[in-house]
């Protein structure tokens, strides 16, 4: 499996991994989070479980299990962690510790490395046995609610590191505190290489033409994903160059404000026939993958963001984006370079002008920014990062100087 | 003078960042954090800063921050022409990037602050270092492994070579000089200025320069 990457992931972090794999063969390696299907996490656990068995580490991904109360409480702590002011009370903290305490008791957490997904289960380290425990946030805490950050960092002092994916969300605390930012897995779905009758089959079923230069904006119907900004920013381009608009996103069902914003959406949008917005089944990877190839542009135009891997994803496919500076974005998007960074409707409406006119240029930023992503943003980096730091875990203490060298 | 390795065997280094938890959100918290923060943490915002591949604008991290994020371009540009290699001792680099700021503030009593979110998050690094399974025995065998290894390599044996090694030399010239005895190439590769390329520019001028030894060597083995 790992051979499949060959070619398409950096030589150094293919071989890095051996070696690690190589130092960590036969020792146990315990994911666990709180969903098996659906997000980024699940995602990428999917296919980073059976690489790191094949690497010879012992590797396991548990689920976290909770009844609808848990996750009502989870969910609020996951909102007041991204900065919305809500109250946790004392009894939904009690919940929560109670719904990990029974989840401790019914899962394995003897492991050499165990790694926790996000908030909902980090008060499992309170019941720790052995090995390196580290915890995950995979979510911006850069100003969360000041209480509830308060309360979590009681359980986070207990893990020997934490991992963070940009270094603005990083909440300080005495442990070990890495940036290993998120990634995009090149042979997923949602990033292989697609046939020519599979690109036609596509956008001959979702009625997208492509006679003409195509925006691309993919995200969920969320106000700070700014989709009625990006059909100002389309109509301002529109004044110059003919294009079609193409906004796709799929339900979400922990957001009740989908379908207001949807709504909204399709109203602003009116009978404009170049403007399609789509609501594309949940799973629908291979018609996301299509979307991003067939695009001249594509957008990100968010106003707040978490890391936005769908600037990366649309790297990948070779063509330039424009996203807003929010979040991991900028981390992604270096600016003039692989694409442009922008603050405004105006600023969006400049660049796709700039990017439609130019078409060389575009096709530069493309290649640039699938290059970036090679480089920095696909998921065997990631796997490598994870293991850096476990064996740097194990070796803390150990040898001269803070650098590791690892012998052939 | 020790003898060097008769093999170039090509290493690779990889970072992982990590979070010293502070952060300025101006020119005077940065230069009080400046004063206080670990070595390693210096090294990892100029040194290892060289791998980011953003060096054609700014040569270090706090360069950039001052550029984009506090709009301070000329300040920028001093701290751009700062050279850490000059610097045997990171306490001279800090004692100069210091000084650099201290000027700035001397004529500006009330630095503005960066945009939420866009501060100087100071950070430190975990290295990895490992050999790639590729040698070369002669410069041909060289030729062909430059043109294709990451550029994470040509960091190791270019810019962190000159920090290990010390005097502005590499890892490159160094082998060309003492186990190929190729003096002119060395003194070739050393004269490329570090700050003015990306890691693959600097790959470029390498590949160019080892082929040329390599043509000439074949034209004399032919004629």
């Amino acid at each position: 499996m790992i051979t499949d990457y060959a070619g398409i992931s950096p030589r150094g972090d293919l071989l890095l991994l051996q070696r690690l794999g190589e130092r960590l063969a036969g020792k146990s390696f315990l994911h666990v989070n709180s969903t098996r299907l659906g997000g980024g996490v699940a995602e990428i656990l999917q296919r980073m479980v059976p690489i790191l068995r094949e690497l010879g580490i012992e590797a396991r991904w548990e689920i976290l299990e909770g009844d609808q109360k848990f996750f009502d409480i989870t969910k609020k702590i996951h909102n007041a962690l991204q900065g919305d002011q809500v109250e946790i009370s004392p009894e939904m903290w009690e919940y929560h510790y109670e719904v990990n305490k029974k989840n401790a008791e019914r899962l394995d957490l003897d492991a050499d490395a165990v790694l926790i997904h996000d908030p909902q289960p980090v008060p499992l380290v309170l019941f720790r046995k052995r090995g390196r425990w580290i915890w995950r946030c995979h979510i911006d805490l850069s100003n969360p609610a000041a209480g509830v950050a308060r309360f979590l960092k009681r359980y986070c002092r207990q893990y020997d590191a934490a991992i963070f994916s940009v270094a603005k969300f990083v909440m300080p605390m005495a442990i070990d505190q890495f940036i290993i930012q998120p990634s995009i897995d090149p042979l997923s779905e949602k990033n292989r290489d697609v046939r020519k009758e599979e690109i036609e089959e596509t956008t001959g079923r979702l009625g997208i033409p492509q006679d003409r230069p195509i925006i691309l904006q993919v995200s969920r119907y969320d106000r700070f994903k700014d989709p009625i900004g990006v059909i100002k920013a389309y109509r301002m381009v529109k004044k110059y160059n003919d294009c079609i608009l193409v906004l796709a996103g799929s339900p979400a069902t922990d957001d009740p404000e989908g379908e207001v914003v949807l709504k909204a959406v399709t109203d602003f949008a009116a009978d404009d026939p170049d403007i399609h917005v789509l609501m594309l089944p949940p799973n629908s990877d291979r018609d996301i993958n299509v979307l991003q190839r067939v695009a001249t542009v594509i957008l990100q135009k968010s106003l707040k963001e978490g890391f936005g891997l769908t600037v990366s994803e649309g790297m990948w496919k070779g063509k330039p984006v424009v996203g807003g500076a929010a979040g991991g974005i900028p981390v992604q998007i270096v600016n003039g370079t692989n694409g442009f960074l922008v603050h405004s409707v105006e600023g969006a409406a400049f660049r796709i002008r700039q990017l439609l006119n130019n078409p060389e240029m575009a096709q530069e930023m493309g290649r640039r920014g699938q290059d970036h992503v090679r480089t920095n943003f696909l998921m065997t980096r990631q796997i490598r990062d994870y293991l850096s730091v476990w064996y740097s875990l194990e070796r803390k203490g150990k040898g001269k100087g803070k650098g590791v060298f690892l012998e052939p | 003078m020790e003898r060097a390795a008769k093999w170039f065997e090509f290493k690779e280094c990889v970072i992982v960042p990590k979070s010293t938890g502070k952060k300025a959100k101006n020119l005077k918290e940065l230069r009080t954090l400046l004063g206080r923060v670990s070595d390693e943490s210096i090294a990892h915002h100029t040194y290892q800063y060289f791998l980011s591949g953003r060096v054609l604008e700014y040569t270090n991290a706090f360069a950039l921050w001052a550029g984009e994020s506090l709009g301070e371009k000329g300040l920028s540009e001093h701290l751009s022409n700062i050279d850490p290699y000059s610097f045997s001792k990171i306490e001279a680099l800090r004692h100069e990037l210091l000084k650099a700021i201290d000027s700035r503030l001397s004529v500006l009593p009330r630095p503005r602050d960066a945009m939420a979110g866009d501060e100087f998050f100071f950070s430190e690094s975990l290295t990895l270092t490992f050999p790639v399974r590729i040698r070369a025995r002669n410069l041909a065998e060289f030729l062909m492994a430059v043109r294709y290894v990451d550029r994470s390599c040509i960091y190791y044996h270019f810019y962190e070579a000159r920090r290990r090694l010390g005097g502005g030399a590499d890892d490159f010239s160094k082998w060309f000089s003492a186990s190929l005895g190729q003096e002119a190439l060395a003194e070739k590769i050393g004269s490329i200025d570090p700050f003015m390329h990306t890691l693959d520019g600097i790959r470029e001028h390498i590949a160019v320069a080892v082929e040329d030894e390599v043509r000439k060597a074949m034209e004399e083995l032919s004629s």
